[in-house]
């Protein structure tokens, strides 16, 4: 017989053997056969979701010149109190955002406590190998280089995902970075409020596709259903981001071979009014806020 | 029953290996986040983009941030050149193809004005027709 032959009847014989089981084993499907978070469907299911780094937020926050508030951040001690895995990844990613505003703002205690609830959360997550004491020691000892520290803890977080999504943890995964991002968005707000500018204002208007990913992200990782409440909220937000209009204009972008460079063009419109961020700024605080109630 | 289960080991173990075949994609395409880097280097994302793509494209969208120089890398093993990616605007045109520039596994963007866009990714069939997908994306200020 050949291996074809072999290969014709495999199904048939995998049916019959199938059926050599008892009762129970035959009306049980496998769970994890089914589960859309398995690996046997997550490896071939080719949809990859891109949410912003909330890094790129608090830098955004920095340069324009809006002075560091502490009082904003989620405080460092409720890290020991979220006792789900699923506020313990969103708290996760929350905290990141808090770390990398605090580093970016060179508050070296405040720093080294929101590092502590990074660790103390990552360690409850199994995430010791992204977050290890290593990690631990070289932002110590780079504490002041504002530089190394954003990449460390940009580089710590990317392993973190990485591990996830090897290890079929994608809806974790998919959890911390909608912390993150809610977090960076929730300053960027709060800070709005603060002292207004046109800066913020746009680059939180310009997040408009941004939620949208996110929406798509916790759906289609949704592990029974844990994340019905969190996309009924952003579904709700997102109603709100809908009211602005992006007006693109095409422009032909320029590359520069040698350099690997290409440079875009176009223009693009942000059409928004103070009412739309205010009811922005007001549906993200009551989002966040559930989000970090311990 | 022993078929079944020479059959459940060899899912496990073809499971195992994409695994491991990913992990070290990803430690190439984190070589190239910042290979020849000019002026700075680039801050992940903190995400890494794995796809394992059999025939087919995969496809996700993103926001360039103005006043941001990103960079995407790509890897689907060992050879530099298997992955092709294509960003088009929210209009439809392509704005890039690294397909233009023999399938550059990196590629730099400086984007004055933010920008919705989509990314397309596929392996290059007349190098690779099936396996696993890794890219990464960094910017800098």
């Amino acid at each position: 017989m050949t291996t074809k032959h072999y290969l014709l009847i495999l199904p048939l014989v995998v049916l019959l053997a199938s059926c050599g089981g008892d009762e129970q084993e035959q009306n049980t499907i496998d769970e994890e056969v089914f589960d859309p978070n398995s690996s046997l469907n997550t490896v071939f299911d080719g949809k990859i979701f891109s949410i912003p780094s909330p890094v790129q937020t608090a830098y955004l926050i920095k340069q324009l010149d809006l002075s560091f508030d502490a009082s904003l951040l989620n405080e460092d001690k409720n890290a020991t109190s979220y006792v789900s895995e699923h506020q313990q990844a969103l708290n996760l990613g929350v905290y990141g955002t808090d770390l990398g505003y605090s580093t970016l703002y060179d508050q070296k205690n405040i720093s080294m406590r929101y590092l502590n609830a990074v660790e103390k959360l990552s360690s409850k997550l199994g995430l010791d190998a992204a977050f290890d004491s290593s990690f631990i020691s070289r932002f110590e000892q780079n504490s002041g280089i504002e530089d190394s520290m954003i990449m460390l803890m940009s580089d710590a977080f990317k392993h973190a995902d990485n591990f996830l999504k090897n290890a079929n943890r994608k809806s974790t995964a998919a959890l911390i970075l909608t912390g993150g991002w809610v977090e960076s968005i929730y300053l960027a707000c709060e800070l709005n409020k603060k002292k207004s500018s046109e800066d913020i204002k746009r680059r939180i208007a310009e997040q408009k596709q941004s939620l949208t990913s996110i929406i798509e992200l916790l759906e289609t990782y949704n592990k029974v259903g844990s994340n019905d409440a969190l996309i009924t909220d952003l579904k709700d937000l997102k109603t709100t981001f809908d009211k602005i209009t992006f007006n693109y204009e095409y422009s032909a972008p320029e590359t520069d071979t040698e350099e690997k460079l290409t440079t875009f063009h176009h223009t693009l419109d942000v059409d928004f009014n103070n009412e739309t961020l205010n009811e922005i700024t007001e549906k993200l605080k009551k989002i966040r806020n559930t989000i970090i109630k311990a | 029953m022993r078929l079944l289960l020479t059959i459940s080991l060899f899912t496990l173990f073809t499971g195992f290996s994409f695994s491991q075949d990913c992990e070290r994609i990803a430690q190439n395409c984190e070589t190239l986040l910042n290979k020849d880097v000019k002026g700075g280097e680039f801050i992940s994302d903190g995400q890494v983009y794995t796809a394992f793509l059999d025939r087919e494209k995969a496809e996700f969208k993103i926001t360039f941030f103005g006043g941001t120089t990103y960079r995407i890398a790509a890897s689907a093993g060992s050879g530099d050149n298997f992955v092709i990616y294509t960003i088009k605007d929210l209009k439809g045109n392509i704005l890039f193809s690294n397909r233009n520039y023999k399938n550059a596994p990196y590629w730099d963007f400086k984007v004055v004005e933010t920008l919705p866009v989509t990314i397309e990714t596929e392996l290059d069939l007349d190098l690779k027709v099936t396996g696993c997908v890794v890219m990464m994306i960094g910017f800098k200020k």
